[in-house]
């Protein structure tokens, strides 16, 4: 028994020992800074203010659910040695919080999205039952890329952040994005245009299009719309509840996200009478570009509900 | 050789990762010898799942899973100590149904919860590149308790596992270092959940100290063993996550099943080729 | 056999004396003692006296008893009705001072444990959980395994032992303890005729230091012949008495259900009552 204490105690100090000694390094890089930003969306708008300036990454691949995704030890290490962190804000990236608060608290530097909008809150009625955090009623919203001004205001607090601790100047890059959103606000209006009044209903199953409802004058109603990602079976009471929505608000369609199976939709369908239509909303279009992304879904909301 | 090294030295969480994992390593080794030796393997398996109602209610109500955890374990203990002690089925049945029980309700619980899938995965395969200076202290804490409990009852648990019997009548009460035991176990399974999950400290609970038993003509030996396995297993199932973009907890578990594996052919080949030593005198 | 008949004789002697100036109070007392399980009483009423230096030897079939007394004595069942006192006290009240083989072994195949290993066990009782061994530990173990013949064999692992080899390593544990009273169940199961030759020797030895022993025995051949008492136990107390007054036709034909023909050293035996079909032979 003794010896083997030995050994036990020995195995602890040398591994105690090595951290101890352990230093962490600095940037491999000591060419352009890099930033890592984590979720697409935000990149896309990131890349297009940065330019070849920095060097930026995004962690969490284009498509894939920014809420539940959590990093490896790669893109662990990526975070902890970038010069930029991006983040949203709000949660929103809810399985990398251990790894951005450890890197908060380990001194990297961080951008938060969300600090530089008016954060909105989740309305009565918008509300998805057991949903995630920010679903429920009084929650802060955190799907604030789906307002192009708001993206503004993040685009001019970050041009003012890279010039302070990274020394970028990207202030004419900031001007033309900024009027280019503008153009793009223009553009979402005049298309959504064509839907009535009465129409301008968003019956979905996840509260994404709160921002977007805001800008452009939609009302929200949250109601369970069983899809891969949720449940695999419905329950009755959700059905209901589902069609009661449909019938009190006199929509022609609904909208769902992460992609319910054709068998549910058909099954609505038959039920209601309505459409189910898939938005995207987390993730980019194939050209990956913010403003291709926002028609998508300025058109395929018009198509359905005009 | 470098890629052996650099992950680890220009990362502090992965050292982190590793001081942790050694330190699960050794407690796992200890609890699980006497695991093996006692022929505890479902129980121990029954208790890494038995926790998780415990802390999925701790996740929902907001306190450290590790209270939860322990609540868990104390209340699977209980259980499994009612039924061995009460039933005329085979406690086999009635334990794994209540093991299977316990995971469900677990499950449930976490459902409730916001983040449910993240948590269900954080829960079941922990979150070891994400673990704090905080949670390392209680490891080495619960780690050198059970190391003293080890080494204390060394004697009784060494008769226990060679026959409960003479344990008793040697004056050791078997149904007292018995729960000494079980209690070990839970310790080590309640603590080392944050580093690889419920679902898989089983495997680090059997899988070293299982080829510890392989390869040792005595117990310390074999402990050693497992220690030493369940180091490796750390150190290499890190290196590959790290490497390959594979999640960290799975990543350790495989590669300590792995050398189990390649210890047990090992053994196996050895058997065959050695002549048996023939006995001087039969009996 | 005559001359080991005087070896006992003379130990006999030599014990009667040892036994005279230590004042003589029984080791082991039974009065009206009833012994089973909660739901079943499987002897009753069984009354005798052990002295120092005494041998007592229980014999009879499987289910007949034997086992349930001599559990009964050491402490790890409780009596059912009457009174047993073991050094005047209740049994199990005394770990230092008695020593018990059991009949079944639960070492599984796992168990890493060597010969000098396992008899070292045997001075555990004295020590407790913590008081440090010493030399004169090692050299007792070492003369236990030679009495047995074992010492070859220490650090072979029990696992690759014969089951005869096995059964020596248990009964050098027992002779390691030095006990003051030896309780043993089926000792010379599994061994061959070396085995029992130095069996019988290290028992004369016991019994020489004073030392009192219960033994349970299908063997009615040498060694209860040599004993102080020998009680007949058929779920209940057939005879109790010396050799010569209760290995008779009659009792023997009661207890086994037996036919007995030839002299004493060639002793047929088969079981035709109590429900067991196996038929035992007993050279």
């Amino acid at each position: 028994m003794r010896g083997k204490c030995i050994l036990v105690l020995m195995l602890l100090t040398l591994v105690l020992a090595s951290t101890l000694s352990c230093q962490s390094t600095g940037n491999v890089n000591a060419g352009k800074k890099s930033i890592v930003v984590t979720y697409s969306i935000l990149g896309s708008i990131v890349k297009e203010l940065v330019g070849d300036k920095a060097t930026v990454t995004v962690s969490i691949p284009n498509g894939l659910d920014p809420h539940e995704w959590e990093p490896s030890a790669k893109d662990i290490e990526a975070i902890n040695k970038a010069d930029l962190v991006v983040e949203n804000g709000l949660n929103l990236e809810g399985g990398m919080q251990k790894t951005l608060q450890t890197a908060k608290d380990s001194g990297v530097k961080f951008f938060t999205a969300s600090d530089y909008i008016t954060v909105r809150h989740v309305g009565t009625g918008e509300g998805i039952p057991s949903g995630d955090p920010d679903q429920v009623v009084g929650a802060p919203d955190p799907h604030l890329w789906m307002d192009p001004i708001a993206m503004k205001s993040v685009v001019s607090g970050l041009a003012s952040v890279l010039m302070q601790d990274l020394n970028l100047d990207v202030s004419s890059q900031a001007a033309d994005l900024e009027n280019q959103l503008d153009s793009l606000n223009t553009e979402v209006a005049t298309t959504l245009a064509a839907i009535p009044q009465e129409n301008r209903k968003l019956v979905t199953g996840h509260e994404s299009m709160g921002y977007f409802a805001q800008r452009y004058g939609f009302k929200l109603v949250g109601v369970i719309i069983p899809s891969l990602s949720t449940e695999a079976e419905v329950s009755a009471g959700d059905l209901a509840a589902l069609k009661k929505a449909i019938e009190d608000n006199h929509v022609k369609a609904i909208f769902t996200e992460l992609g319910t199976s054709p068998a549910v939709a058909k099954a609505i369908g038959d039920e209601t009478g309505v459409k189910v239509v898939e938005l995207t909303t987390h993730a980019l279009p194939p050209d990956g570009s913010y403003f291709t992304f926002m028609m998508n879904i300025a058109n395929v909301i018009t198509n359905a509900l005009k | 050789m470098d890629w052996l090294v650099t992950p680890f030295s220009s990362n502090a969480f992965m050292v982190h990762a590793l001081i942790a994992g050694v330190l699960v390593s050794i407690a796992c080794a200890i609890a699980g010898t006497f695991v093996i030796l006692r022929g505890l393997a479902f129980i121990g398996d029954a208790l890494a799942h038995g926790v998780l109602p415990g802390i999925a209610v701790a996740i929902l109500v907001g306190f450290p899973g590790i209270i939860g955890a322990a609540i868990g374990a104390a209340g699977m203990i209980g259980g499994i100590t009612l039924i061995t002690q009460r039933s005329r089925l085979s406690s086999d049945t009635a334990i794994g149904l209540l093991f299977v029980g316990m995971l469900s309700l677990g499950v449930v619980i976490v459902s409730r919860s916001n983040s449910f899938s993240g948590d269900l995965t954080r829960i079941l395969f922990g979150e070891i590149l994400g673990i704090s200076v905080s949670a390392i202290f209680i490891q080495l804490a619960a780690t050198i308790v059970i190391a003293a409990l080890a080494i204390i009852c060394a004697r009784p648990f060494l008769l226990l596992s060679f026959d409960p019997e003479q344990a008793e009548v040697a004056g050791f009460s078997s149904r007292l270092y018995h729960s000494i035991m079980l209690f070990m176990i839970a310790v080590t399974v309640v603590v080392s959940f944050q580093t690889v999950g419920t679902l898989l400290v089983f495997g680090m609970l059997i899988a070293p100290a299982g080829a510890g038993a392989l390869l040792a003509r005595r117990v310390e030996i074999m402990m050693l063993w497992a220690v030493l396995f369940g180091a490796l297993s750390m150190y290499f199932g890190l290196l590959i996550s790290y490497h390959f973009n594979l999640a960290a907890g799975a990543s350790i578990v495989l590669v300590t099943v792995a050398i189990f594996f390649v210890v047990f052919i090992i053994q196996n080949i050895r058997g065959r080729r050695a002549v048996r030593p023939q006995e001087a005198t039969h009996g | 056999m005559d001359s080991r008949k005087q070896v006992f004789a003379s130990a006999a002697g030599e014990t009667e004396a040892f036994k005279m100036s230590n004042g003589g109070a029984p080791y082991v007392r039974a009065m009206h003692l009833s012994i089973g399980y909660p739901n079943e009483v499987v002897v009753a009423d069984i009354s005798f006296e052990l002295r120092q230096g005494q041998a007592i030897a229980l014999i009879g079939t499987n289910g007949s008893g034997k086992s349930t007394l001599l559990k009964t004595i050491v402490g790890l069942l409780p009596p059912l009705g009457g009174e047993v006192s073991v050094f005047g006290m209740r049994p199990g009240s005394n770990p230092r001072r008695i020593a018990y083989l059991g009949q079944f072994h639960a070492s599984g195949f796992i168990l890493p444990l060597r010969v000098v290993d396992v008899v070292r066990m045997g001075r555990f009782p004295l020590y407790g959980l913590r008081r440090r061994m010493g030399r004169q530990d090692d050299e007792i173990v070492l003369s236990a395994m030679r009495r047995m013949g074992i010492e070859k064999l220490a650090e072979s692992p029990l696992r690759s032992l014969s089951g005869g080899q096995q059964q020596r390593t248990y009964l050098s544990q027992v002779l390691a303890h030095q006990a003051d009273l030896l309780i043993l169940d089926e000792p010379t199961a599994g061994l061959d005729a070396g085995g029992r030759e130095l069996y019988l020797q290290a028992i004369s030895d016991e019994l020489r230091r004073g030392a009192s022993i219960v033994t349970a025995t299908h063997d009615i051949q040498e060694e209860p012949a040599l004993c102080d008492q020998v009680m007949l136990l058929a779920r209940r107390v057939v005879a109790l008495g010396t050799p010569q007054q209760v290995l008779t036709h009659d009792a023997l034909l009661e207890t086994f259900g037996i036919v007995v023909f030839g002299d004493q050293k060639h002793v047929h035996v088969l079981e035709a009552t109590h429900g067991h079909d196996d038929k035992e032979r007993l050279r």
